[in-house]
């Protein structure tokens, strides 16, 4: 999945793709969010890193509650049937081996729970652990495949 | 240049002297550690917009080994000792006194080399942050870690990104006589532990 043009999604950007563009992050308890049109072949990546922005500014893909409305308007503007839309997500891990301000498990939290309220099918997820991630995503197969440990690859 | 710009960067100027002294404190210790052969200097202290830090700091996408060390508490932060695969496993040979570089799997006494060094190099940063805030700053245990640097960053940088729009970090380089290694240590204050150096300093806000 790493022939094809590489966009990599830093922290609290959002990206978008099509067809055989790779969307590439690297996640720790940030939460990867794909939302994807399988038909159209469109797909936007947001590298969330908080669950609520409070009304702060900033980058709306820096927060769950800024960065899934974002998304839903931009693959709008960029001819995505709404009605078909859907969504992996994955990241969330507590790197440190500690429960420090228990981030992971909220960002993954108010993601799922921004997607419910936009009526947005969650497919599939791949959250927690205490390990980084690195994940690639193909509008073109809508597949996800997060590999931890530099090795064992996961396809969802 | 407006007032606010100007009272930014006298505060990361003041910020960098006060992190400089706590890394020369380190470096000789690190020095002592490696019988001389190592010695480190603080090679930046930034202020970035969070979206900017995958961009300045491009860890790649391979995985590194790192030696993590976290202040918890009200005033907190983390450190982040971290090589590449060659630099971490030469720098465990040569604390062991091993000849050759080893492969596979990390041993338990490679692993305890460099959970040592990170000890060693977090407890002198440390104890001169100490002296000059009057405070106790008591680490976690050092604990080895190899995966994605960018994912390590990350955490270490949430409680910066929960309270602000920009996120301070200190970076060290180390070298070997003449050579610059490809290790660094990354420092991350939590914005206490920011405020209390400033006050430490008598900036005012």
């Amino acid at each position: 999945m790493t022939t094809a043009e590489q966009l990599n999604v830093g922290l609290g950007q959002i990206q978008l793709a099509r067809n055989d563009e790779i969307l590439a992050s690297i996640l720790g308890s940030c939460i990867g969010v794909v939302i994807y049109d399988p038909q159209r072949k469109i797909a936007a990546f947001a590298h969330v890193v908080l669950p609520l922005s409070g009304g702060r500014p900033g980058s709306p893909g820096r927060f769950a509650d800024t960065a899934i409305p974002a998304m839903l308007q931009e693959l709008r503007n960029q001819g995505a049937n709404p009605q078909q839309l859907r969504a992996k997500i994955t990241g969330g891990a507590c790197m440190f081996g500690n429960n420090q301000m228990n981030i992971g498990d909220r960002n993954a939290e108010e993601v799922r729970r921004q997607l419910k309220e936009k009526k947005v099918p969650l497919i599939s997820e791949d959250v927690g652990g205490t390990k980084g991630r690195k994940v690639f995503f193909s509008p073109y197969t809508s597949q996800m495949e997060i590999v931890i440990n530099g090795v064992n690859s996961t396809i969802i | 240049m407006s007032d606010n710009t100007h009272e930014h960067g006298v505060h990361l100027e003041i910020l960098h002297q006060i992190l400089s002294a706590a890394t020369h404190e380190a470096s000789a210790a690190m020095c002592r550690w490696t019988n001389g052969l190592i010695t480190m200097s603080l090679d930046e202290v930034r202020e970035i917009p969070l979206e900017a830090v995958s961009t300045e700091y491009d860890f790649g996408l391979d995985m590194l080994t790192m030696v993590v060390l976290t202040l918890n508490g009200e005033i907190g932060g983390s450190m982040i000792l971290c090589f590449d695969e060659e630099n971490g496993r030469d720098l465990a040979a040569s604390l062991l006194c091993s000849k050759q570089r080893q492969t596979g799997d990390w041993t338990p006494l490679e692993r305890s080399a460099l959970c040592e060094t990170g000890n060693i190099l977090g407890c002198a940063y440390l104890n001169a942050l100490t002296r000059l805030m009057s405070v106790d700053l008591v680490p976690s245990p050092p604990y080895f870690l190899q995966d994605y640097g960018a994912s390590v960053l990350e955490q270490a940088l949430m409680e910066q990104a929960a309270l602000e729009d920009k996120v301070m970090i200190c970076r060290t380089r180390f070298t070997r006589g003449d050579q610059e290694l490809n290790w660094n240590v990354f420092f991350v204050p939590n914005s206490q532990m920011r405020q209390m150096m400033e006050d430490a300093l008598h900036i005012d806000a």
